[in-house]
């Protein structure tokens, strides 16, 4: 046996150890082939817990939009129902999921199924009740700022959960830190960037491009951690790393950020 | 009746209300009536017969409520059980009797169990409920039974009163003379009806069995039930999800045995003390599945044991709603991964079990351009088909891609805007006090609301805008700067990824 094949089989003998599911889940390619390269599988895990955590307070909602690109990759994989879990108070200050938005991403709102709560505990008791159903791809709760119900024992039993039934949870923070270790398979943390600005006739000001993210993979079982702009493709419904600056637009001092010229 | 106050049968005590014409007695102890005083002796009469009397305002609606929880208790007894008038409750007891050993079985047990509620009641059994409810107001014995065949003989020795006649007709039939059934019975029919009406002559028959008479229950009676009685009362609640689990069983099956299924499911169990505790549950799809229905069951239970009391004696668990079709059947491949295709309402009745039915929901289009018009969001319990979604949101963004938030703000909320030009988006806003510089903006999206509907001053223009850190906002102007009268306002509606 060369030592390669030997390097293989080993290889094959820690991975089935490492396995805390009984069955490996295919990866969802992000679309994205320099981000892929990094990942396990070479893409995003299923059947196990992402955690999303904003870059700053304001980032909630690009967050959660990255959130939603990877739901629909991993809808690709592993088609089923979605659960959004959110708790009230919650829905009161960030507002409430827009289907139609939803329906853009390619994320068809037949299949989301909305469920509010009163508290934080019972996100995480509808996340694993969800998890445990054969007919759920997807399950993704929202953490309110003050929770303190999420921590390392309840983010191994949602990962053991996933990983036993091959449905993928997603645990979306409102706090940049959660200041805490968890058993999450990936974590991610998501800062809003400016779109490349798009031209349209008949306006002074350039429109939106794409919605683009510095994404941040802080965490991962496997894999290599990174950092990389990110732009979703609605065309193609999948991720691309961003070209960096497009924009001829002069660069602008912004005082409020002692003097940095501000990202494009 | 009830146990507000502690009863002290000794010292004559009276219930009253305020007619018109004065306070009026409404209810006597058994003291008070030995005292010679009587329903509807003024107040100030029997106060002058015993000076000592004890006066309560009578709350006639409490003792409607008091009746109407005993009558649904009865249901122990029958499912076919109602009020009658204020003082009564009548049960259809046929074909029940024999569960509690015959008729006699069955009013001992009612009448042991009425006692130990501190109640006293008069009972009767009779073929016809118009005997019964003469025998339970009239007979000599507070415990009646009637048999078949003797129905005219009982009835003979009551009172004219026993047949529930109004008033008027009693004192006209008094003034005659005629002051017992026995006298009515076999009179010419022509000549009562000319004289006092139909109603006398179709009570005498509904009473002696000759007419037919409707019984409405206080709640439609299921098809589909199935109950338990206990021979010790249970409180602990590893019993009551024994009982549970045996109850979905026995129904499921006589469900599966009709091609059956339930919507709507009902326990109830019954206290030693009289009081009942009942639990409704609803289920997304038609269910017939016993380990489904058992669970939904049990998840409620967690407070139940805090209620038992001194027990509870007997369950009954009901099935609602019911119609026929394909209720999913889950026993064979359940957990089989090749059901990923299946449905989730198992699922989803437990969320609305626990959260309520209206945290659960599902989305629908509707056909308006207005943002929060154009969907809502409906309970998973109730029926929703497949719906094209990709085409109302072609439809609503017109090939703009993403042109809706993926948030939108329940109630849009007011921001503060800089604007260089008035038809142009703003340059700045500030929005929870935060404030924005725009470098990106699309628009104006323009969108009125439907014209029947219209005030003219709610056009809104949309932006999508982007600030210099790279969120996205959509912000609306309402109302126009150039017409007078109609001030614009900026709005915050939503936010993009």
């Amino acid at each position: 046996m060369s030592s390669l094949q030997n390097l293989a089989a080993l290889r094959a003998r820690i991975t089935e150890t490492e396995r805390i599911s009984p069955q490996a889940w295919p990866s969802a390619p992000m679309g994205a082939a320099g981000i892929d390269a990094a990942l396990p599988g070479r893409g995003l895990v299923t059947g196990a817990l992402h955690e999303l955590l904003p870059a700053s307070h304001a980032d909630l909602s690009a967050t959660l939009g990255f959130g939603l690109g990877a739901l629909r990759r991993i809808l690709e994989t592993r088609a089923g129902h979605i659960l959004f879990v959110l708790p009230s108070f919650v829905a009161f200050d960030m507002g409430r999921l827009y289907p139609i938005g939803l329906a853009a991403y390619g994320i068809d709102p037949n299949r989301l199924v909305h469920l509010r709560v009163a508290k934080p505990v019972n996100v995480l008791w509808a996340l694993e009740e969800a998890l445990s159903h054969p007919a759920v791809a997807a399950a993704i709760g929202i953490l309110p700022e003050n929770d303190r119900a999420y921590d390392f024992t309840a983010s191994r039993r949602l990962s053991m959960r996933a990983g036993r039934h091959g449905a993928t949870a997603f645990i979306v923070g409102t706090r940049p830190d959660l200041g805490l270790s968890t058993a999450a398979d990936m974590r991610w943390r998501i800062g809003a960037e400016a779109s490349a600005p798009a031209w349209r006739t008949g306006q002074y000001r350039p429109g939106l491009g794409a919605p683009r993210w510095r994404v941040e993979l802080i965490k991962t079982r496997k894999g290599v951690t990174g950092v990389w702009p990110v732009e979703w493709d609605h065309e193609t419904l999948s991720f691309r790393v961003a070209a960096p600056l497009g924009d001829r637009t002069p660069l602008r001092v912004d005082r409020r950020r002692g003097g940095q010229p501000a990202a494009a | 009746m009830g146990n507000l106050l502690p009863p002290d049968e000794g010292r004559p005590l009276v219930l009253s209300d305020n007619a018109q014409s004065g306070a009026r007695i409404t209810a006597t102890n058994a003291a008070a009536e030995a005292q010679g005083l009587f329903t509807g002796m003024p107040v100030t009469d029997a106060r002058a017969i015993f000076p000592a009397l004890e006066v309560y305002p009578a709350d006639s609606a409490g003792d409607v409520e008091a009746l109407t929880r005993l009558a649904l208790w009865g249901q122990r007894y029958s499912p076919f059980t109602r009020i009658e008038g204020e003082d009564g409750i009548s049960l259809d007891i046929t074909g029940c009797a024999h569960l509690f050993g015959g008729e006699e079985g069955l009013m001992d047990d009612l009448a042991q169990r009425l006692e130990s509620f501190g109640l006293s009641a008069r009972l009767a059994i009779a073929p016809t409920l118009g005997a019964a409810w003469a025998a339970a107001r009239h007979a000599p014995s507070a415990h009646a039974i009637i048999a078949t065949g003797e129905i005219s003989e009982a009835l003979a020795a009551f009172p004219v009163a026993a047949l529930r006649l109004s008033e008027e007709t009693v004192a006209a039939l008094d003034k005659l003379g005629l002051k017992q059934i026995g006298l009515l019975i076999g009179k010419p029919r022509g000549a009562l009806v000319a004289r006092f009406g139909m109603l006398l002559v179709m009570r005498l028959d509904q009473a002696l069995g000759q007419a037919d008479e409707s019984f409405n229950p206080l709640t439609p009676p299921p098809v589909y039930r199935a109950d338990c009685r206990f021979a010790e009362p249970v409180t602990l609640l590893a019993d009551i999800e024994a009982t549970v689990k045996h109850l979905s069983r026995e129904l499921a099956e006589a469900l599966y045995k009709a091609g059956k299924g339930a919507r709507r499911i009902e326990l109830v169990l019954y206290r030693v003390d009289g009081w009942f505790e009942a639990l409704e549950l609803r289920t997304s799809a038609l269910s017939r599945d016993a380990r489904h229905l058992s669970r939904l069951i049990c998840e409620r239970l967690e407070r139940i044991e805090e209620r038992a009391g001194f027990g509870f004696e007997a369950a009954t668990l009901a099935a609602f709603d019911v119609e026929r079709g394909d209720a999913q059947q889950h026993g064979l491949d359940t957990g089989a991964p090749g059901e990923a295709e299946g449905d989730i309402s198992e699922l989803l009745d437990r969320f609305a079990n626990r959260f309520g039915a209206a945290s659960v929901t599902r989305f629908v289009p509707r056909q308006s351009y207005v943002p929060e018009k154009a969907v809502e969001a409906l309970s998973v319990l109730e029926p929703i088909a497949l719906q094209d979604w990709s085409a109302h949101a072609r439809h609503l963004m017109d090939d703009t891609p993403l042109a809706r938030p993926i948030l939108l703000f329940g109630r849009p909320e007011p921001v503060d805007v800089i604007f260089e030009t008035p038809d142009h988006p703003p340059t700045r806003f500030a929005w929870r006090r935060i404030a924005h510089r725009i470098v990106r903006a699309d628009g104006p999206e323009r969108i009125a609301p439907e014209w029947w509907s219209a005030a003219p001053g709610e056009t809104r223009d949309y932006y999508r805008v982007e600030d210099e850190a790279g969120h996205r906002f959509w912000l609306y102007r309402q109302g126009f700067y150039e017409r007078q009268g109609e001030p614009a306002s900026w709005f915050i509606h939503g936010v993009f990824p």
